[in-house]
């Protein structure tokens, strides 16, 4: 492996992590608010991606500024997921039941994602996205320049709302201590509707990223589900700011595998890293002993 | 009043709970012996084809849930990648078949064996973690499995997938259904089997203590991690079995199909939709899952994963304990009344 195709592959891998680190934050904010694990995040991820090709075909909107219209629709089905399905298990059990019912939820989403799109391979092309820079002799891609741009404002967005606003002083208060938090006041019901509907914002940046970098199909999403559990379980389940850390490293070494062996082994990394991480370290490397627990 | 005395024999249920729970599996016994028997005599009754290949299918998922409920329905712990043992049962007995040219019978034999220990030493790692991690970590296996399967392609045939030899010599398609009718329905008797044993013993009463509350049950002494590791392997070496014996019935392993969360996610809801605290709940799931999921397979393909994703949302949210604890207990509201304190107290009183 050459020296330039090294840099090229960490490059690439940095590009990626971005897109990784704003859907693992969707999934630790998930796991904050309610403890649970939303499988079905990458599928409105993927749903996202169809949303945007559907109104970039239909009406010509460029799929970047398809957001002002994707957002708000995910945040209202997330609080509608959160209020009407989620918030419905109850019992001692809940944490294995959500994930059964997330997966329920995704397994509908791909159906009906096939039933519309049927099963090819989708994609965008716009103008911007073809070019790339050309930097001291590596290739760097635009649209992967982009969707990084993108997911990195996102993320920054996030971290500054749950850090600076009062509504994610009580969305930390609601992931510290649900009890507590409701003794002196926090709405918690309330907030973890709204922090399921942000999770799902995200997913619909996500899905509109997503929609420029590569191509896609219905059922693509189980790929993503299991490389972005990973990053969750190898940063922390619950910890945001862990998450976004493994996602860029697990996405480096991903390139770096890619272009030096193949992308099936790059595909294992996350795996081998799962496993790694839960032998030696199972409440990841950022998180805190919540992780072991859930 | 004789009649209040009659009515509270209940005082005494430490002794008769026991007497009744070795009846109860006395009887399961004999009913599992029965199942069989119908089962196996199915073939001799339905002669088309196209009912006998789903008869398989429908035996085969019996048996899968059912090793799934092994860990599913004793600790509680929701495993999503039982896929990945029925994958790598399937590609274990090919590959041994192809490669070493013995007969199919101890390629399957040694699946057995192989898949008992793998299991084991996943079971020993993705135990470590609880909770949904867990759900994460076996998910994780099913797409591990399928990166494998494709990825060593010298052994496996890649992408391309692989082809088996059969186990039975029959030339008609509908004469090797019935065979392998037969056949999953004896590997059936021997889960179910064992299941019920396990349900009566100390084994047993120490992998539920991991299921109600698993700490205390460490604390009370349980060797918890061996006990769950055990379950985990013993399931998983059913469903390899079923793996194995599935890619002699097909002839042909395809590596997408068999690694599949599909497959995993049919197995759980299953064992829900009948209910995972009863021996007869995963097979009662498989008899009414296979046959529908096969209607709309032929009838509305295009939404066949729809319809699958919403009947496991509705098991989850309107009857997560199973269609056999719901009758049980409209059963036993019905039959009631009249063990009920409130009247006995009253007929006491008077």
């Amino acid at each position: 492996m050459t020296r330039s195709l090294f840099i090229q592959s960490v490059v690439f891998g940095i590009l990626s992590g971005g897109v990784y680190a704003l859907l693992a934050s969707g999934l630790s904010l998930y796991f904050g608010v309610m403890r649970i694990v939303q499988i079905a995040h990458p599928a409105f991820l993927f749903l996202g991606a169809y949303l945007t090709y559907s109104l970039h075909n239909r009406f010509d909107i460029d799929p970047l500024l398809t957001m002002p219209i994707t957002v708000p629709l995910f945040f209202v089905t997330g609080m509608a997921i959160q209020r009407l399905l989620l918030a419905r298990l109850r019992d001692e059990n809940a944490a294995m039941m959500s994930v059964l019912l997330t997966f329920a939820i995704a397994v509908v989403v791909e159906g009906g994602l096939s039933a519309v799109y049927t099963g090819s391979y989708r994609s965008i092309d716009v103008e911007y996205a073809k070019k790339a820079f050309d930097w001291f002799g590596v290739r760097i891609p635009r649209d992967r320049v982009i969707g990084l741009v993108v997911a990195g404002a996102t993320l920054m967005l996030l971290f500054a709302v749950l850090r600076y606003s009062r509504y994610g002083r009580s969305l930390r208060a609601t992931m510290q201590h649900p009890e507590a938090a409701r003794l002196v006041g926090v709405e918690t019901e309330r907030v973890r509707a709204i922090g399921f509907g942000i999770g799902m914002a995200t997913a619909a940046v996500g899905g509109a990223v997503l929609s420029i970098i590569t191509t896609f199909f219905p059922s693509g999403h189980w790929e993503w589900i299991a490389r972005l559990m990973a990053i969750i379980v190898v940063g922390g389940l619950g910890s945001v700011g862990g998450a976004a850390v493994a996602a860029f490293v697990l996405g480096i070494i991903e390139a770096v595998v890619q272009s030096w062996l193949s992308p099936v082994w790059a595909g294992m990394v996350f795996y081998l890293f799962l496993f790694v991480t839960l032998i030696f370290r199972p409440q990841g490397f950022f998180g805190g002993r919540l992780a072991q627990r859930y | 009043m004789p009649s209040a005395i009659d009515a509270s024999p209940r005082s005494q249920t430490g002794q008769s709970g026991v007497v009744a729970q070795r009846r109860r599996q006395a009887w399961n016994y004999v009913a599992v012996l029965a199942l069989v028997a119908v089962l196996a005599a199915g073939p001799v009754v339905v002669t088309n084809s196209y009912y006998r290949y789903a008869g398989v299918l429908m035996v085969m998922y019996m048996v899968m849930a059912t090793s799934w409920n092994l860990v599913g329905g004793f600790t509680g712990y929701v495993s999503l990648g039982h896929a990945a043992f029925f994958g790598f049962g399937a590609y274990c007995t090919g590959i041994i078949a192809n490669e070493s040219r013995t007969s199919v019978i101890l390629a399957l034999l040694a699946t057995v064996g192989i898949c008992a220990v793998v299991g084991a030493v996943i079971g020993i790692v993705a135990l470590r973690v609880r909770g949904s991690s867990f759900v994460i970590v076996t998910i994780a296996l099913v797409y591990m499995g399928s990166l494998l399967a494709q990825g060593l392609r010298s052994l496996t045939g890649g992408s391309g997938g692989l082809d088996v030899a059969g186990l039975y010599s029959f030339s008609g398609r509908a004469a090797r259904h019935a065979a392998y009718i037969v056949t999953f329905a004896v590997l059936l008797g021997v889960v179910m089997w064992l299941w019920n044993f396990i349900d009566g013993t100390k084994f047993g009463m120490g992998l539920k203590a991991v299921r109600e509350d698993e700490d205390r049950a460490q604390s009370l002494g349980v060797n918890t991690t061996a006990f769950k590791v055990v379950a985990f392997a013993l399931s998983a070496t059913f469903v390899g079995s079923a793996g194995g014996i599935y890619a002699t019935w097909t002839g042909f392993i395809d590596p997408i199909f068999v690694f599949s969360v599909q497959i995993s996610a049919q197995l759980v809801l299953m064992s829900l939709l009948g209910g995972t605290r009863s021996l007869w709940g995963p097979v009662l799931g498989a008899a009414i899952i296979v046959p529908s999921s096969e209607f709309f397979l032929v009838n509305l393909p295009e939404y066949h994963l729809v319809t699958m994703g919403v009947m496991l949302g509705a098991v989850v949210l309107l009857m997560p304990n199973g269609i056999i604890a719901t009758l049980r207990r409209l059963w036993v509201r019905r039959r009631a009344p009249a063990a009920s304190i409130r009247e006995v107290a009253g007929a006491v009183g008077a």
